[in-house]
């Protein structure tokens, strides 16, 4: 059994003008599925407004789905009540993109780190300190930071912090957006390194957005790519360099800067990505597809197995790869 | 004849009230006609405020006290403010990391862009906005007569950040400073527009300084490239040098924190964080990072010194 189900999610939100006049349906994420083992790390990647933060937030039913379900653990969540997800709430956890805004600036370390100690009542009064720090030294830091403010740190140490809170009530399931998109070149290789390190010593499963396909790339046992609220492709880490099926999957291969003047300069992909509100007809895709034709402006793909469970939604997807620039 | 920008040894402090903040340290560099000198470094390694100095802009408590900038020759320090006035969006121009807080959003497009062209080429409002038109073109916005009428809020990112380029290239500028002109896009987005800013650059011959933290967009796009660290370049050479035989602990360091697509490894970090720049440091700034352990580096500061041909590095290793 899969430790997290997600099973076709649909997410709409209802668009209105500034005179608040109904503007039509923004459907964020669109029949949405993909299974997470224990242990595992999926990688969530894609451009801005492709469903991917929404989808996380739909796992942990800050949102709630128009349709479809999300199993924990064999129980469905999908419309418990808020009490009855609180103890849920403790087995999964968020990690935000920015280390500066999602701290309180009035609370010292010590205080953010044991609130969650005390909602969840893990450990006596007693002990509330000891664990504290021990949370602290976990991700690097140490006892002497504990009755400082998140003012005084550096955006890799509040970042640390953010992680030290996830790790507080012993989840099982970590969702990181964008954790380390805001941070130096530096401090995010220190970040990774620390959520794999993590991963292997809490035995952690790890949903991983981002929008940078080397990072996700580096993290990730599986990667799913969305485009406009859909999943087009879904395969593991290695298959998806190496062989990817998608030509929206290529294109962001093909975009990706890589630090080496001897490398191919990226290729730009032409067109703008489209409005969610009005998305294109058929396959989302086909106005910036170089392999689309009539029946990809006609019908959608659906999202199919090849071998080895490698997913794809595209109806050209063996002729896929033929503009891919090798290393 | 003289390069087209020249900064030698410049020094540009601030005066806050926790003391004095060195954060351009004597920073030397030139970029000829044609050329892109990427400028790279951590946020706070100054290289924003080296790209505002240029302009004299830099803001509040910070001041330049030393060095000298030359653009063809013309000592832009000691120019008097209605001269540097028609230096600014006509001889250097700059874009912006952030085209959405950039542009003016109660104004049309067409009048931002026509702005600069009545101001510094005296064109009438009617030639101006014929030479908007054709700008918005240039860049590879559609249907440029009607789009000349939108507001910044009804375009996309990637059309922003080409309205910021039809701007700043207006009155074909002899320098071009990007300062992280395409941190805030997509990476399908990304790849269009710096295949916009050499096409633009070839066109042109223009100089361009460009200010990122992306190591990649370096390699496919500038000719040279200087490192910077807590206000000083700590290495600088052409991008096959320093990429293939990266000669400071910091830019090897840096290569190694990249990941890369396929390289599934382990990441090398740099331990440690910059130092406070308000104190007073003799000795090299980078040696409580450093991996080398020479005796040399506590005592003095490293003099940055050519190691091969236009190759520089401030390292007591190397000198």
């Amino acid at each position: 059994m899969a430790l997290l189900e997600v099973k076709n999610i649909r997410k709409s939100f209802n668009v209105t003008d500034a005179l608040g006049r109904n503007r039509g349906k923004l459907v964020a994420v669109d029949n949405v599925s993909f299974t997470i083992e224990a242990g595992e790390t999926l990688g969530l990647v894609g451009e801005s407004g492709c469903g991917k933060s929404t989808t996380g937030k739909l796992i942990l039913q800050l949102l709630k789905p128009d349709q479809g379900q999300i199993y924990y653990a064999g129980t469905e969540l999908t419309g418990l009540s808020a009490a009855k997800m609180r103890p849920w709430r403790r087995r999964m956890q968020m990690i935000f993109q920015d280390p500066f805004s999602s701290l309180n600036p009035r609370m010292t370390v010590g205080a953010i780190l044991s609130e969650p100690l005390i909602i969840h009542r893990l450990v006596p009064a007693g002990q509330i300190r000891a664990r504290v720090i021990e949370l602290l030294e976990k991700v690097g830091l140490s006892a002497q930071h504990e009755q400082r403010y998140p003012h005084e740190f550096s955006g890799g140490q509040r970042q640390r912090i953010g992680i030290a809170r996830a790790l507080a009530v012993e989840p099982e399931l970590i969702i990181a957006d964008e954790p380390v998109s805001a941070l130096d070149l530096s401090v995010q290789a220190q970040i990774l390194n620390l959520l794999k390190q993590l991963r292997e010593e809490q035995q952690l499963s790890y949903l991983f957005i981002a929008h940078d396909l080397a990072v996700i790339e580096h993290v990730s046992d599986r990667i799913a790519v969305m485009y406009l609220g859909n999943i087009v492709e879904l395969c593991t880490a290695a298959d998806l360099y190496k062989n990817p099926r998608h030509p929206y999957t290529e294109a962001l291969l093909n975009a990706v800067p890589v630090p080496d003047p001897k490398h191919a300069r990226p290729l730009a992909l032409a067109g703008e990505i489209p409005s969610p509100v009005n998305p294109p007809s058929g396959c989302h895709f086909h106005p910036r597809c170089p392999y689309a034709d009539n029946l990809c402006r006609q019908q959608a793909p659906e999202l199919k197995p090849l071998t080895g469970g490698h997913l794809v939604a595209c109806h050209y997807r063996d002729q896929v790869g033929r503009y891919l620039v090798r290393v | 004849m003289p390069p087209r920008l020249n900064v030698d040894n410049l020094k540009s402090y601030f005066f806050t009230r926790n003391g004095l903040l060195k954060a351009v340290d004597g920073v030397s560099f030139h970029i000829e006609q044609g050329e892109t000198l990427a400028l790279v470094g951590e946020s706070g390694c100054g290289k924003s405020m080296t790209a505002l100095s240029i302009l004299r802009l830099l803001p509040e408590p910070g001041r330049i006290v030393g060095g000298e900038i030359h653009l063809d020759g013309r000592d832009l320090l000691h120019l008097p403010e209605i001269e540097i006035r028609r230096v600014r969006g006509n001889d250097i121009s700059m874009i912006f990391q952030e085209p959405m807080t950039s542009l003016n959003p109660v104004l049309q497009i067409g009048d931002q862009i026509a702005e600069v062209l009545r101001l510094h080429q005296g064109l009438s409002r009617r030639e101006a906005f014929d030479h908007a038109a054709q700008s918005l073109a240039q860049v590879g916005i559609s249907d440029p007569i009607r789009r000349l009428r939108d507001y910044p809020h009804q375009l996309s990112g990637g059309q922003r950040q080409r309205v910021m380029i039809a701007i700043a290239l207006a009155c074909d500028p002899k320098l071009l400073i990007a300062d992280e002109p395409t941190t805030a896009l997509d990476v399908t987005i990304q790849a269009q527009i710096m295949d916009l800013l050499l096409k633009l650059k070839q066109e042109r011959r223009m100089a361009t300084l460009l200010i990122t933290h992306d190591l990649g967009i370096v390699a496919s796009n500038a000719e040279r490239v200087a490192i910077m660290y807590a206000g000083q370049i700590v290495e600088m050479g052409s991008i096959n040098d320093v990429f293939s035989n990266p000669l400071h602990p910091y830019t090897i360091g840096l290569l190694q924190c990249v990941p890369r697509i396929g390289e599934k490894t382990s990441l090398a970090t740099i331990s440690g964080q910059l130092p406070d720049l308000t104190k007073n440091h003799e000795g090299c700034l980078f040696a409580e990072r450093c991996t080398c352990l020479c005796n040399k580096k506590q005592q003095q500061r490293p003099a940055l010194k050519e190691v091969t041909n236009n190759h520089l590095v401030r390292c007591w290793r190397l000198s």
